[in-house]
């Protein structure tokens, strides 16, 4: 096959690249492709200007009354968006109760993920808990252990952290090839919120816990008590061996029942849940009653059956807990293909459970030739990040992906980098990075490419 | 309350100090927030069995009475010799030499798991049955019973022989799963791509391997469902 997939639809800010030093005139630039942009795209209408169109909404809205207020007391997406929904792959499960949705990230924008759509992942279903009736106790190796009500977690002080949430499974299916003509199935397992709550560090200091408490473990109180063990300083496995990163989680962990303004939802754990920023999406147990700090690992079912990755020594990795870097182009992709040639903003998102989001490099050639993106501010760490990069598409077959670098220096890998070091059967923490396949008609296929 | 003995948290106390200074309404520390309780108080809440056995519960069940109740509770889903049904997992995987050979010959090892492949600790294996199954009615088994079908499952694994002698915290403890050596905690960051920009394949052609397959989850503008 000859290699079509030439850089010479390039993205705009190709100039601004040029080893510019200094930031203003890096901003100088950018601004001047932008403009270029807006010329090339009136140039590219090409038709003579219209001097008369037709209102297509008849009669004219202008001639009638709207519905008053709340006439919907808890307002709703447009009636137009009702394509916007979270959505399962009915063959992953064998049933809907241990199983997962996935949220549509080709439809949202910016970085929070409405409550309605954050994705669902539950091990005995979603359930309705009367915050009267809810208490979470505190206890192990403690001074004073305490059991709260949510009323008196509310009376505590507060923080509130914009943090995205993502299942370590976001994008399993995709390690022994393409399934998914979709990237609301293969990165759908993720969200991002602002989550209001108590920090746990509070919690720690208000019941005195020990300096000898090496890890802590949270109890959910659905039908399945999930329960995940989580490293404080100084843990150590069940085997005497250090868990990385237990000085780092332990300092965000919010003990949350808020989300996005509002009380969580019952998919999220309403009334209680925890939230451990940065890291696989099972440790934030939702419907939280019970903390426990303790000098070792439970090592649960979660924590030796599932959420652990088979390597291709035979040997289990155990505590993979951090989600490392990872990016995804939401367009143009698979559910949303480009339906006309010239301008086009390629629009991203970006996350590292390590810290924050660095740059975003975007390729159209298959991953030949980079160019940097503009990030969207807020960049926050340990939260979703928003890149874009103005392009222009001339009709020609392309190849689209993206590339993040987190604070740390760490680099995304490509899928046969991670699968030269992990195999194809660890399921877990396929951060790797995606190709879309523009196709000449505008169509927009999940690719896997060789050297990517 | 004894700070010496508390979590060394220095961000936090600093934080505390500058409130004190802002005016004679700032409280130093959260005080008289929640209610105080003792150990025993949660005793019945706290049924979390550690990989050690340690809080196994007192009791004890045989793989006669746990056979009845596997038939009669866990086969329709994990199957009559735990062969798994209907999509529910397996409790018989591959022996653990054919798992690792799989592993490294490549194969997909996902189908082929089970408590005798990809399970490291007996006692977590009653503390799960116990708070999770069956799971049409989680939290349901007595101590006894837990007991009683966490053996008989061990031994659909082929964990275990066939025994007539009582199961019970003792007997759990002792069961070595053929795996547990296997496991070691996470060393990533264990990969190191670089972050090239300029003709990053050198000439060399770009080859597309493979495109999506099961067409029908696409969700794309064909998507018919609507919001109810
Ligand atoms: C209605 C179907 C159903 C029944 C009946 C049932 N289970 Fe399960 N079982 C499941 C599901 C679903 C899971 C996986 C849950 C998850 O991981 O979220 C599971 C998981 C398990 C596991 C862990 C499996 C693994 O992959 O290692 C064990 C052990 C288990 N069940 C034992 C039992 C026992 C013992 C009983 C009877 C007392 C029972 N189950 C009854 C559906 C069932």
């Amino acid at each position: 096959m000859s290699d079509k997939f030439n850089d010479t639809q390039s993205p705009r800010v190709t100039a601004a690249e040029e080893k510019v030093a200094s930031e203003g005139r890096r901003k100088f630039l950018r601004k001047g492709a932008a403009l270029t942009g807006g010329a090339v795209l009136a140039g590219s209408a090409g038709a003579q200007a219209k001097d008369k169109i037709t209102d297509p909404i008849e009669p004219p809205r202008v001639k009638q009354l709207g519905r008053g207020v709340v006439s919907v007391p808890y307002g709703k997406p447009s009636k137009y968006e009702s394509h916007v929904l979270r959505r399962n792959v009915e063959w992953l499960t064998a049933d809907t109760i241990a199983s997962i949705s996935f949220t549509p990230f080709q439809d949202l924008e910016g970085i929070i993920t409405p409550n309605g759509l954050h994705f669902e992942r539950y091990h005995s279903g979603a359930v309705d808990i009367d915050p009267k009736d809810h208490r979470m106790a505190v206890h192990g190796m403690v001074e004073k252990p305490m059991v709260f009500t949510v009323e008196d977690l509310k009376r505590m002080p507060q923080t509130s952290k914009i943090h995205f949430m993502e299942c370590p499974a976001n994008g399993a299916m995709e390690w022994r090839g393409v399934q998914m003509d979709s990237m609301q199935f293969t990165h759908g397992m993720l969200s991002c919120s602002e989550w209001t709550g108590v920090k746990l560090t509070t919690l720690m200091e208000y019941l005195g816990v020990s300096p000898d408490a090496t890890w802590f473990y949270a109890e959910g109180m659905d039908g399945s008590a999930l329960q995940r063990s989580i490293p404080l300083p100084g843990a150590k496995d069940q085997f005497g061996k250090p868990v990385p990163d237990a000085d780092e989680i332990y300092k965000d962990i919010i003990v949350a029942y808020a989300q996005n303004g509002e009380a969580l939802r019952p998919e999220q754990g309403y009334p209680l849940r925890l939230v451990v920023p940065g890291t696989e999406a099972n440790l934030s147990i939702k419907y939280l009653r019970r903390i426990k700090f303790t000098d070792k690992p439970l090592v649960t079912y979660q924590e030796t059956r599932h959420y652990t990755d088979a390597m291709p020594d035979g040997r289990i990795r155990q505590f993979t807990l951090i989600n490392e870097a990872n990016s995804v182009v939401t367009y143009p992709c698979p559910d949303k293909r480009l339906k006309e040639k010239g301008f086009h903003e390629i629009r991203g998102i970006a996350w590292s459970g390590r810290g924050k989001v660095k740059r975003v490099d975007v390729s159209v050639d298959g991953g030949r030739n980079w160019h940097e993106a503009e990030l969207q501010e807020p960049v926050l760490s340990k939260c979703l990040t928003r890149f874009r990069l103005p392009w222009e598409w001339n009709g020609e077959e392309a190849l689209v992906m993206s590339r993040v670098q987190d604070e740390t220096g760490y680099v995304q890998p490509t899928l046969q980098q991670l699968k030269a070091k992990r195999g194809t059967n660890s399921i877990y923490h396929k951060n790797a990075i995606q190709v879309w396949k523009v196709e000449k008609n505008g169509e927009v296929k999940n690719v896997q490419v060789k050297y990517v | 309350m004894s700070k010496s003995n508390m979590f060394k948290l220095s961000a936090i106390g600093a934080a505390a100090a500058l409130a004190l200074s802002a005016g004679p309404v700032a409280a130093e520390e959260v005080t008289n927030v929640g209610t105080p309780v003792t150990e025993k108080a949660i005793a019945d809440w706290d049924i979390s069995v550690y990989f050690d056995g340690e809080n196994l519960p007192e009791g004890s069940g045989t793989l006669m009475q746990g056979e009845e109740i596997y038939l009669a509770q866990c086969a329709m889903c994990h199957g009559e010799f735990g062969e798994g049904a209907k999509g529910y997992p397996k409790m018989l995987g591959a022996p653990k030499e054919e798992f690792i050979e799989a592993a490294k010959s490549g194969e997909d090892t996902v189908g082929i798991r089970g408590i005798n492949n990809f399970w490291g600790h007996a006692p977590t294996l009653y503390d799960y049955i116990r708070r999770a199954m069956p799971f049409f009615a989680p939290a349901s088994l007595s101590d006894d019973q837990s007991y009683a079908v966490t053996g008989y499952v061990l031994y659909l694994a082929e964990v275990i022989g066939w025994t007539d002698e009582p199961i019970d915290a003792e007997f759990i403890k002792n069961v070595e799963m053929p795996m547990e050596e296997q496991y070691y905690t996470d060393p990533r960051p264990d990969v190191d791509n670089d972050r090239c920009m300029k003709n990053c394949y050198a000439g060399k052609e770009i080859e597309v391997k493979g495109k999506a397959v099961i067409g029908d989850v696409s969700v794309g503008e064909v998507e018919k469902a609507k919001r109810d």
